[in-house]
């Protein structure tokens, strides 16, 4: 597994795609449709999804590396604002955070992408 | 030379660019200045910094829209900052956000054609998290379609943090 991570609008994707020579077919975006696919995107928003269908997106993470441990995934970075008032806006970005402390631990490169352009970080 | 530098709030970003060009050749140096100062405040702020610039040998114009239309001497130092300021008020009170985008890049590559010495400021405003309204969504959109066009056409893209920079293309000068 490989993690791409950056702000929004950096242009992980299409770095992504660019690298690896991935097509637009080759991208999921939910945690069901991720373990058939080569690029995970916008892993952030797949967690929000879970937690909000209340469903624990770090078990859905483990069940996902084991069915297709050579993914990519794509997060954004969301923990760099104000302390957000409501709770579960709270939960979604320690959960983002955590979770990409965990990927980058196991993931075999991490970068992150600014302004389009890659440093690799592991 | 262009050289795109990004940071966060108070993150020196400023200094730094500022450091670029009077380490440069190039001359005369020009602070294109996009703010729009509101009140007495803000005028006695742009003030300040018009006087302490103009003990480092800048000359100021204030430029908030249309880049494009800024003639400057042959082979210039130019500091244009900001674009995140810029894009604001194209978005919001000049071209608009359909043509916002296409506008900015034109009026940076007419400075590029012009200065012998660019250095374009923008921000790092894109990892908070937050989901905003549409029209700040879409503001968020072109800036970040901006930065990267920029660093795609820059010599140098520098992210200061904690005034230390940090070069993602190019080397250190």
């Amino acid at each position: 597994m490989r993690l791409i991570i950056g702000g929004a609008g950096q242009g992980k994707l299409s770095y992504a795609l660019r690298t690896f020579q991935f097509a637009p077919a080759d991208v999921a975006e939910t945690f069901s449709a991720a373990r058939t696919a080569r690029v995970f995107a916008r892993f952030h928003a797949a967690v929000r999804a879970a937690l909000e269908a209340g469903e624990d997106p770090q078990r859905l993470t483990e069940k996902l590396l084991e069915a297709n441990p050579d993914i990519v995934i794509l997060c954004d970075e969301v923990g760099c604002g104000v302390i957000p008032v409501q709770r579960e806006e709270r939960v979604w970005r320690e959960t983002v955070g955590r979770l990409c402390c965990d990927l980058a631990e196991q993931a075999e490169s991490v970068e992150r992408v600014f302004c389009g352009l890659p440093m690799r970080l592991k | 030379m262009m050289t795109l530098v990004s940071g966060g709030a108070g993150s020196g970003k400023s200094a730094y660019a500022e450091s670029l060009i009077l380490r440069s050749a190039a001359a005369p140096r020009v602070y294109l200045a996009t703010m729009q100062p509101w009140g007495e405040e803000g005028r006695q702020r742009v003030e300040r910094h018009r006087r302490l610039r103009a003990g480092k040998g800048f000359f100021t114009v204030e430029q908030p829209l249309n880049l494009t239309e800024v003639e400057l001497p042959q082979d210039s130092a130019v500091l244009l900052e900001d674009l995140s300021n810029l894009t604001a008020n194209e978005c919001f009170g000049g071209a608009g956000f359909a043509r916002a985008e296409e506008h900015i890049l034109k009026g940076v590559d007419t400075l590029r054609a012009q200065a012998g010495e660019l250095v374009v400021v923008t921000n790092e405003i894109f990892s908070d998290g937050v989901t905003y309204p549409p029209e700040t969504a879409r503001y968020l959109d072109i800036l970040a379609r901006l930065n990267r066009l920029l660093a795609a056409r820059a010599d140098r893209v520098v992210e200061v943090a904690a005034g230390i920079p940090i070069f993602w293309k190019g080397e250190k000068p």
